[in-house]
């Protein structure tokens, strides 16, 4: 009987108002969704996920996501909640643009942060040059040449990383002073090493130094026999060093099996934390690096940053210079647009120019409005010889506060 | 008279070195014809099995065994499930083994992490022979590298194995007529070869980055050692071609600059296989 009923009731009537009925319930959350999503500021994230550098991805994006974690908990920024779309360069500066393309058009990201090494940056240059959008490069780099614009030199790409005359500078004296004048010069053959060899050198002959010899390796090299009797026979007393990636471990654990560590003072600028682990105490004990931060750096900043960094990612999570530049750039931007009012390239762009970060874990660092580029302390640290974790791999030798650059090499100011 | 001695010396440790990590290669390769694109890969995990098992207190011999049971197993698995149905194809085998690199490496990757791993110098320090010094383990190595090769020789040519591997690689279809156990065989040899890559990848891991890509660095570096030498010729073919691949960069080394250096080389290797197709060692 009830069947019948039921039966007789679905009229052709009912089922189009039912279906309509369902078809707007079904739509509704998604169209108040979007609604949502279009209150948040999008930020997309250029991070080396996988490929030749993903041993530096994980710090380099993580240090961005536990800023934005901080940002929301604490309201986000004009109220609007910052929300992260990622993108893998795969390492390859052909992906970083197609990267680049999909976050700006598809994703519609308000401005982007990331990118790792040099070619990935100015592969992004011209992207976000003709797309009107902000950079946030975080690495440690060349500083900035106007012959690579728009790498460099772009009035929308801002560097949270020290460049040679910050990073390398300031500790030329004291490693010139205690192991003798002579730098034989090694690194990876692309424009950061060649372009840092070349203002360290402006430096060096200043004080009255000398290369005795200069090689650049091309990447993924596993022997290194003819280069180190080169630095055998080149006399010098200091090995300056700017190896990336495996080829940094290759030579270094073939330099110390070669027995060259008591001959030779060796002076990295390109291996932090991560590749330092992997080099193993006996192979990096007495080496000299130096970087705007590290993990063992004792200032009050470092330590309750590290707390919370360790409380997300886990006691083992490892961070570096390019992590702490991602998480100043996230804090930064936040405090730029805040202060801006409204979220635009413009209006970014102005007021990151002389934005301060106080809480910054390296100590307090600040964006130049004259060429975008950050003010940052500069640690020269070494190696101690029996160093068990991150924590007590490097003893520091000398520090300043604030390092000034040399103005960029740009038609200024950006 | 010094830099000319200390140049053979890094020229015969380079060579030697090459020539370990391409013997795997020029066994799967040379012998049963398969362009085993995987070697790579097989170095990689040799490594990180000998990373693993060293840093869980096991010492660096057993761990290095334990890498080379380990990749041979893998070995012989992919030999068994895909490899054994496409003997007859080498293209396709190239293809295969190519994926088997890809679905290696992602797993490596999701296995060990991505960060650098180190293995500890089992034999640290320079043995000093007053105008040059050699780095012990290097040494080690390039010692161990000549007995292998020479041990696989012996087996290959005086032993019955090594009898019927060769009458297997002359002629496939005659010898299962007389008898022969052709798939028998071929697993065999796809899992010594594999074994061996293990081994190397092990045996070298002191000496490198342990990462994700160790294996590709050697990767091109062996498929040309095996070309330039000669496919099939194990003894000479792989140490002419690792001396022509490895040792030469370092003597051009001295007159150019590195990247020069390595270019030379490579441009070498294409001269010789202009004018030797088969390699060094073979008749075409």
């Amino acid at each position: 009987m009830s069947k019948d009923i039921t039966k007789s009731t679905i009229s052709r009537r009912t089922v189009l108002k039912g279906i309509t009925a369902a078809a707007g319930v079904a739509v509704a959350p998604t169209f108040i969704k979007n609604l949502r999503a279009a209150d948040n500021i999008k930020v997309g994230i250029i991070s080396p996920l996988t490929g030749a550098w993903t041993v530096y991805g994980k710090a380099h994006i993580s240090g961005f996501e536990l800023a934005v974690d901080e940002i929301n908990a604490a309201g986000g920024v004009l109220g609007r909640q910052l929300e992260l779309v990622v993108g893998d360069s795969k390492t390859e500066p052909r992906i970083v643009v197609e990267q680049a393309n999909r976050l700006i058009r598809q994703e519609k990201v308000d401005f982007l942060a990331g990118t790792f090494s040099s070619a990935e940056r100015n592969a992004a240059g011209p992207v976000v040059k003709s797309a009107n959008k902000i950079l946030l490069y975080p690495t440690f780099y060349e500083g900035q040449e106007k012959e690579y614009y728009p790498g460099v030199c772009n009035k929308n790409v801002f560097m949270f990383g020290p460049e040679p005359t910050q990073q390398v500078w300031p500790h030329l004296e004291y490693i010139m002073k205690k192991y003798g004048k002579k730098f034989f010069m090694i690194g990876s053959d692309y424009a950061w090493p060649r372009v840092t060899n070349l203002v360290t050198k402006r430096k060096l002959d200043e004080l009255g130094g000398e290369v005795v010899g200069e090689v650049y390796i091309p990447f993924g090299t596993p022997q290194y026999e003819s280069v180190l009797r080169d630095i055998r026979k080149s006399g010098a007393d200091v090995i300056f060093h700017s190896l990336t990636g495996s080829d940094t471990v290759n030579f270094r654990q073939q330099f110390a099996a070669a027995g060259m560590k008591e001959d030779f003072a060796l002076w990295t600028v390109d291996d932090e934390e991560v590749v330092t682990t992997g080099l193993g105490p006996e192979v990096s004990g007495g080496d000299y690096v130096s970087f705007d931060y590290f993990m063992s750096i004792k200032h009050p900043n470092n330590a309750s940053f590290l707390e919370r960094f360790k409380k997300k990612f886990g006691a083992d999570a490892l961070m570096n210079t390019v992590g702490v530049a991602m998480y100043n750039a996230a804090h930064m931007s936040a405090k730029a647009i805040e202060a801006a009012g409204k979220m635009d390239t413009d209006s970014l762009r102005d007021a990151l120019g002389g934005i301060e970060f106080a809480n910054a874990p390296q100590g307090p660092v600040k964006m130049r409005a004259l060429d975008h580029q950050i003010v940052v302390p500069s640690y020269l640290m070494r190696v101690r010889n029996d160093w068990t974790s991150v924590n007590d791999m490097f003893e520091e030798v000398q520090s300043f506060e604030a390092v000034e650059p040399l103005d960029a090499r740009c038609d200024l100011p950006l | 008279m010094e830099t000319i001695i200390s140049v053979l010396v890094d020229a015969t440790l380079i060579t030697l070195v090459l020539a370990l990590a391409a013997f795997g290669l020029a066994i799967i390769y040379g012998l049963i014809g398969v362009i085993n694109m995987g070697h790579g890969a097989m170095l990689t995990l040799g490594a990180y099995l000998t990373w693993a098992t060293t840093t869980a207190g096991v010492p660096f011999i057993l761990a290095v065994i334990f890498a080379a049971l380990g990749v041979a197993i893998v070995g012989l698995l992919l030999e068994h499930i895909i490899i054994r149905h496409f003997y007859d194809k080498p293209f396709d085998t190239l293809l295969l083994t190519w994926a088997f690199f890809l679905i290696m490496t992602e797993v490596i990757k999701i296995v060990f992490g991505t960060d650098f791993r180190n293995v500890p110098n089992p034999l640290p320090g320079a043995i000093d022979f007053g105008t040059i010094k050699i780095p012990a383990y290097r040494g080690a190595i390039a010692i161990f590298s000549l007995l292998l090769i020479g041990a696989t020789a012996f087996v290959f040519y005086k032993t019955n194995l090594g009898i019927k591997i060769r009458a297997l690689i002359q002629n496939r279809e005659v010898a299962s007529l007389l008898g022969l156990n052709v798939s028998r065989t071929y697993k065999f040899v796809f899992g010594i070869g594999s074994g061996i890559a293990g081994l190397a990848g092990g045996l070298i891991s002191p000496m490198l980055s342990v990462d994700p890509y160790i294996g590709n660095v050697y990767l091109v570096r062996s498929f040309f050692v095996v070309i330039v030498g000669g496919v099939g010729q194990l003894l000479g073919g792989t140490l002419i071609g690792s001396f022509f691949i490895g040792g030469a960069e370092t003597i051009f080394a001295l007159f150019s600059k590195q990247v020069f250096a390595q270019s030379i080389v490579f441009l070498l290797a294409i001269v010789i296989l202009r004018y030797r197709p088969a390699g060094i060692l073979k008749q075409s």
